[in-house]
C-alpha cells in the first residue's frame, strides 16, 4: 500500500486554521481564522487609538475651557469617554469595515460563523462581553488591569478561537484577505505520467500542492519531501521529484 | 475540460467580477453593472465549486475563494434599521419582553432588594456595621453630601461642577455598571449575582447611613426622582446577566454553546432597555434631583415616576406582541 501522507478529514480540520463554510449558493468557502496573537496585537492598537482619541479630545476640551470657563465641559468628556470605551468597537465592527481600526490595520475582520457580516446586535454582545473576557483583573479587583485570561482559555478551548463574547454572539475573527503566499504557477514540466495506483482526493490535492510549491523549496528539501512517497514514484532522489511532477501534471491535464 | 482551458475560458469573467467588487467596495456611487452582481456572484460560486471539486491548482482555488468572500460580504450586508424599530421597541416590545421573563425579574429583584433592606434595618440598630461595609471613603463622601452641618448637595455640585458635568458622570459610570452587570452573567451568572448583591449592600448601606447618621431628608429628596428608572434599570441589566448565566448553566437539549448564543440573543433587548432606563435616570439625576424644590414636590415626582414605571411594565404593549 502506498504510504502517502494520509490525514482523515477530522485531523485535517484540527490542524488547520482554515474553516470551510457552506454558503446558501451551495458552495464552500474557506475562511482563515485568526488566533490569539494577531488579535492581541489588534487589541493593543485599539487601546492606543482609544487613548489617542481621549488625549486629543482632552486637548480640545482644555482649549475650550480657556474660552468658556465652567464645568459643563467635564460632562462632555465623560460622555465622550463612555462612547469611546463602550461604543467605539461596536460602531466599527457593525459598520462597513466589519473591524475596529486596530483589526483593520492587522488585516482582521469579524464575521458571523456563517461568514456573513455581523449585525449590530452581535457587535453589541461580543464587545460588551469583552469585560468578562478581561477577567481576572489584577490590582484593584473589578476595576483593575484586565489580563484577558478568560478570553485566552476560551480561545484555546474552542476550535474557532472564539472568546466568550464570540461564543455568545456567534462570531469569529478571520483574516480579511487571504495571505498571498509565494505560490506561483509552479515549474514547467515536460514529462507526463499516470500514477500507478488510483489516488484518493487528499492525495491528489497533496500532489498538486507539491507541484505548485516546488519553486519555493531548495533542491535538498524537494528531494527530502519526495522521498517520503518514493513508493508511489518508484524512485529516490531527483528522479523521484521529477516523477511526482509528471504525475501532478497528468492529474491536472486529464479530462 | 482541462484545467488550463477552464482558466482561459473563465479568466475574463473573474477579472470583470473583481473590478465590479472593487468598485462597489469603494465609497461613492455604484459603478456600472452593479445590478449584475448577484448573477456574476452565482457564476463565480459555480466556478469555485467546480475548481475545488476537480482539485485544481490551489492558487486558482485561493483566488476564487477570496473573490467569493468579497462578493458575499457585499451581497449579505445588513441594512441598518430605522427609527420605527426604536419606537416599537420602547412602546411595545421592551415591556412585553420584561413581562415574559418574569422569573428572572423576581430573581434579580430579590438579589438587589434583600441586601438593600437588610442594610437599611441594620443601620437602624448598629451604624458600625454599616460603616464597616461602606468603608471610610464612602462614609466621608456621605457626610460631605448629606451631613447635618454640610450644605448638602451643593457641596457635591461645587466639587463636580455644573449639572451637565454630573449628567455626564452618571452616563459614564451608571450605564457602564449596567453593562458590567450583564457581562458578568457569562461566568455562570456569578458576576451578575455579585454585582447585584454588592450594589444592594452599598446602596442600602448608604441609604441607611444617610437616614440615621446624616440628614435623611437631604438624601431621600435627592434620590426620590431618579430612583425608579435607576434601580429598575439595574434590575433589568441583572435580568440580562442572569439570562446569560441560565443559558450557560441549563442548556437543556441544546449544546452549551448554542444555548449560550440563544440566551445572549434574548438578553440583547434587556441590555438596550437597561441602558435606556439608566440614561433616563442620569437625565433626572443631573438636571432635576439637585434642584432646590420643596420636599413634597420631589417626593411627589418620585412617586409619579414609580407609578409610571409600574404601569409601563405591567400594561404597555399587552396583546399586541
Amino acid at each position: 500500500m502506498v504510504q502517502v501522507v494520509r490525514m482523515t478529514g477530522e485531523a485535517e480540520r484540527r490542524l488547520d486554521t482554515l474553516q470551510a463554510m457552506e454558503l446558501a449558493e451551495g458552495v464552500e468557502i474557506r475562511l482563515r481564522i485568526a488566533g490569539p496573537f494577531p488579535r492581541g496585537g489588534a487589541l493593543l492598537l485599539d487601546l492606543l487609538i482609544q487613548a489617542g482619541l481621549m488625549l486629543g479630545f482632552g486637548f480640545l476640551v482644555g482649549l475650550l475651557n480657556l474660552a468658556i470657563p465652567g464645568m459643563a465641559i467635564d460632562g462632555v468628556s465623560m460622555i465622550f469617554w463612555f462612547g469611546v470605551s463602550w461604543w467605539y468597537p461596536v460602531f466599527f465592527e457593525a459598520g462597513k469595515w466589519g473591524a475596529t481600526p486596530g483589526k483593520k490595520i492587522c488585516g482582521l475582520r469579524v464575521v458571523q460563523k456563517s461568514g456573513s457580516p455581523i449585525t449590530w446586535g452581535q457587535s453589541v454582545l461580543r464587545n460588551f462581553l469583552r469585560y468578562a473576557d478581561g477577567m481576572p483583573y489584577l490590582f484593584g479587583g473589578i476595576a483593575g488591569v484586565p489580563t484577558f485570561g478568560f478570553a485566552l482559555v476560551s480561545m484555546m478551548a474552542t476550535r474557532r478561537f472564539q472568546r466568550l463574547g464570540d461564543l455568545a454572539a456567534g462570531t469569529v475573527v478571520i483574516y480579511d484577505r487571504q495571505p498571498s503566499g509565494p505560490m506561483g504557477g509552479g515549474l514547467p514540466v515536460a514529462e507526463v505520467r499516470a500514477p500507478a495506483v488510483a489516488l484518493r482526493p487528499e492525495e491528489v490535492r497533496a500532489l498538486t500542492a507539491f507541484k505548485d510549491r516546488l519553486a519555493t523549496w531548495s533542491p535538498g528539501r524537494q528531494v527530502e519531501i519526495a522521498d517520503h512517497v518514493s513508493e508511489l514514484s518508484g524512485a529516490k532522489g531527483a528522479a523521484g521529484v521529477s516523477r511526482l511532477l509528471a504525475m501532478a501534471k497528468w492529474l491536472q491535464e486529464r479530462n | 475540460m482541462k484545467e488550463a482551458d477552464f482558466e482561459a475560458r473563465r479568466e475574463k469573467a473573474w477579472q470583470e467580477f473583481e473590478q465590479l467588487v472593487s468598485g462597489l467596495e469603494k465609497r461613492g456611487p455604484a459603478p456600472q453593472g452593479a445590478q449584475e452582481l448577484p448573477r456574476k456572484f452565482r457564476e463565480l460560486c459555480a466556478d469555485l465549486a467546480l475548481a475545488s471539486h476537480r482539485m485544481y491548482r490551489s492558487a486558482t482555488i485561493e483566488r476564487l475563494n477570496t473573490l467569493v468572500i468579497r462578493g458575499y460580504k457585499l451581497l449579505y450586508r445588513q441594512r441598518r434599521e430605522g427609527w420605527d424599530r426604536v419606537v416599537r421597541f420602547v412602546g411595545q416590545d421592551f415591556p412585553a419582553i420584561v413581562r415574559s421573563e418574569a422569573r428572572l425579574f423576581w430573581l434579580s429583584s430579590l438579589l438587589f432588594w434583600v441586601p438593600f433592606f437588610a442594610m437599611l434595618m441594620i443601620a437602624s440598630r448598629d451604624l458600625d456595621w454599616v460603616r464597616a461595609i461602606l468603608g471610610p471613603d464612602q462614609v466621608i463622601a456621605m457626610e460631605s453630601m448629606y451631613g447635618r452641618e454640610s450644605d448638602s448637595i451643593s457641596a457635591m455640585r461645587s466639587e463636580y461642577g455644573s449639572n451637565f458635568a454630573m449628567f455626564g458622570y452618571y452616563i459614564w459610570n451608571n450605564i457602564g455598571i449596567d453593562f458590567r452587570i450583564f457581562a458578568g452573567g457569562i461566568v455562570a451568572g456569578l458576576g451578575t449575582v455579585f454585582y447585584l448583591v454588592y450594589n444592594g449592600l452599598l446602596i442600602g448601606g448608604s441609604a441607611g447611613y444617610a437616614s440615621y447618621a446624616c440628614d435623611g431628608s437631604a438624601f431621600w429628596t435627592f434620590v426620590a426622582g431618579h430612583s425608579a428608572p435607576e434601580l429598575i434599570g439595574m434590575v433589568v441589566a441583572g435580568m440580562a446577566g442572569m439570562k446569560l448565566g441560565v443559558g450557560v448553566l441549563r442548556p437543556g437539549r441544546m449544546s452549551r454553546s448554542r444555548s449560550l448564543a440563544a440566551a445572549a440573543k434574548g438578553a440583547l433587548p434587556l441590555i438596550y432597555g437597561a441602558g435606556a432606563l439608566t440614561a433616563l435616570a442620569a437625565v433626572i439625576e443631573g438636571f432635576w434631583s439637585a434642584q432646590e424644590f420643596p420636599a413634597m414636590v420631589k417626593y411627589g415626582f418620585g412617586a409619579v415616576m414609580w407609578a409610571m414605571h409600574g404601569v409601563y411594565f405591567l400594561r404597555v404593549g399587552r396583546g399586541r406582541a
